[in-house]
């Protein structure tokens, strides 16, 4: 009796002992925290956190080399004394942290982006009325190609900016204000005449004399006002027609000498009406004038032309169309040419200045740039 | 006393071999980072950055291993050793990977700068054969320069090629392709004003 409630206590301690091992055995699963602060660190990673927020990343990667060690640690023991509420602790603290710096993170890129975009929708600006004025010019040709490659840089930051690659979006900035100083370079030298408020009073002299001499003699008088691109013809004082021309290719700048695609100013008079011309009908004028000889000898003389340079000449008054871009000449559209043909004779006074408004639309323009 | 004294001898000479016989495995440390700058070398800091942010960190958590155990008295350097060897497989496995990403990433440079190149050539050739009529003979012109400064920024998009940057040149030649895009349609509204 005594023996059999000996073995059954053994048995009984045994059945004991088998389950305190089976149970010792089981592997208590790891907390999910674990998981996904590994997930965590990756993703901050992928989000820049070492580049926008590199001492919390930092700090936060140490932390998490010490809850990881801990855990292993704690993995090592068998399932019994394994304990995983530190561990659990740590990675719920270590998570919590991961999305402060995210969040963070995310603040920095927002404000970088912010940044860019305020810096782009300057730069915009600045292109929107380089733009402006070059296609408002008659040789539209004008700092274009660094107009069209500042255009494409604007695009790749759009493209960088979308894709999070604020790096890469910044450094198109410095290009594109290059760029754009280049181009209102190129522009200012052929405009600079044109915002000069003492170029714009003579040619007002020049313009004022021709109407003047309009009225005194009662006879018909041609001013062409090149930026404005328009061809008025008075009688006895009085505009009576007025329309719309094209210039050379270079139109806005003064006729030096050939081949320069310049539009000539000052004062010329009709000197033979050429019927059928190259392009329609024409009014030849006497391009050079005493004036324009003298200038050419002098810039000629002064080394500013080769000594082969030549004066050029055959400047017409002819049509072929407004939008046409001449070698120099003022072009018409063919039904106003053939009716100012029949109007102008021979002799007719014509008087080409770059503009007489001192509110002229360059002037507008690079205020609005300014404001 | 005499077995005291061999006892001690006997303690020290195993305290000695525990502790000295388990040396860093320096070699294995040398072969795992030279693996990871082999990585980096292969341009893996453009083509696998993930990847080799988590060599790095794997590294890292061998080198801290290595470093735990120095601290102990008995040091066991058998799961140090075991994590650099997997580095080194891993970053072997990486480099492996790169050349394939390479080669993608330049195949879609070179898709995108034929794609440039094509809108380029569209534009230019519908401004070749753009009636030069009333009111668009200057935008015309305008139209032209504006491409000669694409094909500037076209030969840039070759000099990312040929600089192996395939990414920058992916993306300048997807905006070239765009803005030549844009200059094609406003040839065509030149032409469809011509025809009014």
């Amino acid at each position: 009796m005594k023996w059999n409630a000996i073995r059954a206590a053994l048995i009984l301690l045994c059945q004991l002992s088998l389950i305190f091992l089976l149970q010792s055995c089981q592997t208590a699963p790891a907390p999910p925290e674990v998981e996904q602060a590994l997930r965590q660190e990756q993703d901050l990673w992928r989000a820049g956190a070492s580049i926008y927020a590199p001492e919390d990343y930092q700090k936060y990667r140490g932390l998490l080399a010490t809850a990881r060690k801990f855990f292993e640690q704690e993995e090592l023991k068998i399932g019994y004394f394994r304990n995983y509420d530190k561990v659990k602790k740590d990675f719920t603290a270590i998570l919590a942290e991961g999305e402060r710096i995210q969040k963070l993170v995310e603040d920095k890129k927002a404000s970088l982006a912010g940044e860019i975009v305020t810096r782009k929708k300057d730069l915009l600006a600045r292109y929107e009325t380089l733009n402006t004025l070059s296609l408002e010019l008659s040789q539209r040709t004008l700092s274009r190609k660094q107009l069209a490659q500042a255009d494409v840089l604007f695009r790749e930051i759009d493209r960088f900016l979308e894709k999070g690659n604020y790096d890469e979006a910044r450094s198109r900035l410095g290009p594109i204000d290059s760029l754009l100083n280049q181009a209102e370079n190129i522009l200012r030298q052929q405009l600079e005449r044109y915002m000069s408020q003492e170029e714009i009073a003579r040619w007002k002299k020049l313009a004022e004399r021709a109407v003047e001499k309009s009225r005194s003699a009662n006879q018909l008088v041609i001013l062409v006002s090149k930026l404005e691109r328009k061809l008025v013809v008075y009688r006895g004082g009085e505009p009576v027609k007025s329309y719309e021309v094209g210039l050379g290719f270079n139109g806005l700048s003064d006729k030096l000498h050939a081949g320069d695609n310049a539009t000539p100013e000052g004062e010329y008079r009709v000197i033979k009406k050429v019927s059928p011309s190259k392009f329609g009908k024409a009014l030849l004028i006497n391009y050079p004038n005493e004036e324009d000889i003298k200038r050419f000898n002098e810039a000629k003389k002064k080394g500013y032309l080769t000594a082969s340079s030549r004066i050029g000449g055959l400047i017409e008054i002819h049509g072929g169309g407004k939008d046409g871009l001449t070698q120099g000449c003022v072009a018409l559209d063919d039904p106003e040419m053939e009716e100012l043909f029949r109007m102008i004779p021979v002799g007719t006074p014509v008087t080409i200045v770059g503009t007489t408004d001192p509110n002229n639309k360059i002037i507008a323009i690079l205020r609005r740039e300014q404001k | 006393m005499k077995n005291l004294m061999k006892l001690s001898v006997l303690g020290l000479v195993v305290v000695f071999l525990f502790t000295s016989c388990a040396k860093q495995p320096t070699q294995q440390i040398d072969e795992a980072k030279a693996a990871i700058a082999a990585v980096e070398a292969a341009k893996g800091n453009i083509y696998a950055k993930d990847e080799l942010k988590k060599l790095n960190d794997d590294l890292q958590a061998a080198l801290d291993e290595v470093n735990a155990q120095s601290k102990k008295l008995f040091k066991k350097y058998g799961k140090a050793k075991e994590m650099l060897a997997k580095v080194k497989t891993d970053a072997e496995a990486v480099k492996a990977l790169i050349p394939a990403r390479i080669e993608e990433a330049k195949n879609a440079a070179l898709t995108a700068q034929n794609e440039a190149k094509a809108a380029f050539d569209e534009a230019k050739a519908l401004l070749d054969k753009a009636p030069k009529g009333k009111g668009t003979k200057a935008d015309i012109e305008a139209m032209k320069a504006d491409l000669a400064g694409l094909e500037a920024q076209l030969t840039e998009v070759q000099t990312a090629i040929d600089g192996e940057d395939y990414f920058g040149a992916k993306d300048k030649a997807l905006s070239i392709k765009d803005k030549a895009a844009a200059i094609a349609e406003q040839v065509k509204a030149a032409i469809a004003k011509v025809k009014k």
